[in-house]
């Protein structure tokens, strides 16, 4: 038992002759109940997973093109949201949750993105003090995904492992960026996919490493680095005698020209501001019956903590753990109290993706790439050391 | 400026008079047309959203129940955009009255609009703006 070894070239050769099994991390769960483990590791060549939440660690560098006479553009903005230009003559980096200078509070960087996918036009302007290189001062322009050049996505954190479930315990109502929080534990908001979350499905990172192929936005994309503040723990879950996996993310890079607005979508955080729904999935490559164990992680399985957003310091007060099959459920016991569940992210979108996935690698059209580096179990955060704060 | 949005009920008496151009021309009123069935002297229907000052409104709705023209309020109502919404819940645990539901086998969000009390919470929960108050 326990023998039975799968290699990428193997499974690659397989979908090139368009052979190969491919089940999402939800279809795997009842194939590992009817068949056992050993028989559905034999059986199944790859597990495709999903996410598609708030991600706001995100943002696009796009190269502007240049205008004649030339410009160094040393401020730019595009539909009033500014963009960071501290870079090469008209290369910029445009963040999702940058706000709009305009009045418009609820509009920002996840909105150009979404827009600029969508193919619309968009308002450029820029301005520099001007170089005998690069005379002009300031240019205006109408750009779209057709007039730019390059357009890349560049997230420094997607994906996160297993995110906390928010609650307030305070007496008013508070707005946080797990959404809008009930006083006296009036609501609860989680956001993980649980059962077919990437990096639950792979807690050890085993198969996902810089250079993992992945479903970005809709289209190809890579894990180009650990994710920042990127620091896996296996938390005890005391009482249920089970452990908690959280903390690992990914850094990603995909194609922003090729992005299709159904898995990209502009988000205003009543209260809290603008962000990005980023649409993720990774194909884990069942290699040994050890990873199709955590391919195969049913939501009852999977553990988070409670934690009390009333507190504004970086350690929240805990209330508890709970599971993903008692958070979709729709309420949680929380000290007694029967508490309704939201959650951020979407589950249907999270199962399109994995099911998208599923499609492409059945079709030859997707092949699975090996890690070139893999990441760290352990990483240590560091917390900042103010001088000053008020 | 307020937004009002009603229903116009006319007789066979009433049918034939210029509603709108009076509304319009007298009471300044701003009005778009959503509905409008009519019988040709029997009378019928007109849905209309009306905006203007409080004041001329006012005035614009004595003038109708003057002319013996039934005037119904609807209220304010939820509008849901489907293809907007994304399917999060961000929404369902906002709601006091459940209105918002999620599916849980297909993990949509299902609406009951018949529950829903208009009090508007869930268009501050809803992260992508699916879900707006019209009138
Ligand atoms: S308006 Fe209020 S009652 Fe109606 S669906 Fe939204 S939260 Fe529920
Ligand atoms: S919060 Fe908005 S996007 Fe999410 S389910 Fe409700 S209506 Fe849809």
């Amino acid at each position: 038992m326990g023998k039975f070894k799968r290699t990428y070239e193997e499974i690659n050769e397989k979908i090139a002759r368009k052979e190969a099994v491919i089940m999402t991390a939800e279809e795997v769960i009842a194939l590992k109940e009817e068949q056992g483990i050993e028989e559905a590791t034999k059986m199944v060549d790859v597990v495709t997973t999903g996410t598609f939440g708030p991600m706001c660690s995100s943002g696009a560098f796009i190269n502007l093109g240049h205008s004649d006479p030339l410009i160094r553009m040393q401020k730019v903005w595009l539909n009033d949201v500014m963009a960071y230009a501290g870079l090469a003559a008209v290369d910029i980096y445009l963040g999702a949750t940058q706000l709009s200078e305009s009045e418009r509070s609820d509009y920002g960087g996840g909105h150009v993105i979404e827009e600029f996918i969508r193919g619309k036009e968009i308002r450029l302007k820029a301005v520099s003090s001007g170089t005998d290189c690069y005379p002009a001062r300031e240019v205006e322009a109408i750009i779209s995904k057709e007039t730019v050049n390059q357009a890349f996505m560049v997230n420094p954190r997607n994906t996160y492992q297993n995110y906390n479930v928010a609650v307030n315990q305070s007496a008013k109502t508070i707005y946080t960026y797990m959404g809008i929080l009930l006083p006296e534990l009036g609501n609860a908001s989680f956001s993980t996919s649980g059962q077919l979350s990437p990096l639950i499905n792979d807690p050890d990172l085993r198969t996902i490493g810089i250079g993992t192929r992945i479903f970005i936005g809709g289209t190809e994309g890579y894990v180009i680095w650990e994710g920042t503040q990127y620091s896996p723990k296996a938390m005890p879950v005391l009482e249920k005698d089970m452990v908690a996996r959280m903390g690992a993310s990914l850094a990603l890079i995909g194609d922003l020209k090729k992005m299709n607005p159904d898995f990209i979508q502009a988000a205003y955080i009543s209260g809290y501001g603008v962000t990005l729904y980023v649409g993720i999935g990774i194909p884990i490559p069942i290699l040994d019956e050890d990873i199709m164990r955590t391919a195969s992680i049913r939501n009852e399985e999977i553990y988070t903590e409670i934690l009390d957003y009333s507190c504004p310091h970086p350690d929240k007060p805990s209330l508890g753990w709970v599971n993903y099959a008692e958070l979709r459920s729709g309420q949680i016991d929380i000290k007694g109290k029967k508490i309704p569940t939201s959650s951020i992210s979407s589950y249907a979108k999270a199962r399109t993706i994995a099911h998208t996935l599923k499609e492409w690698i059945e079709k030859g059209e997707y092949f699975l790439q090996e890690p070139i580096e893999f990441f760290p179990s352990q990483r240590e955060l560091h917390r900042l050391k103010t001088t000053r704060v008020y | 400026m307020i937004k009002k949005k009603a229903i116009l009920r006319f007789d066979s008496t009433t049918v034939e008079k210029p509603v709108t151009y009076y509304l319009i021309k007298k009471y300044d009123l701003w009005i778009n047309i959503l509905q409008a069935r009519f019988e040709p002297s029997l009378g019928g229907k007109l849905v209309i959203e009306l905006r203007g000052e409080k004041k001329q409104l006012d005035q614009a709705f004595a003038y109708l129940k003057e002319q013996n023209i039934r005037v119904d309020f609807l209220e304010e109502e939820i509008s849901w955009d489907k293809l907007k919404c994304n399917h999060c819940g961000a929404c369902v645990s906002i709601c006091p009255v459940g209105a918002l539901k999620m599916n849980r086998e297909t993990y949509y969000l299902e609406f009951n609009y018949q529950d829903c009390v208009v009090c508007g919470y869930c268009t501050d929960a809803c992260p992508v703006q699916a879900i707006e108050i019209i009138f």
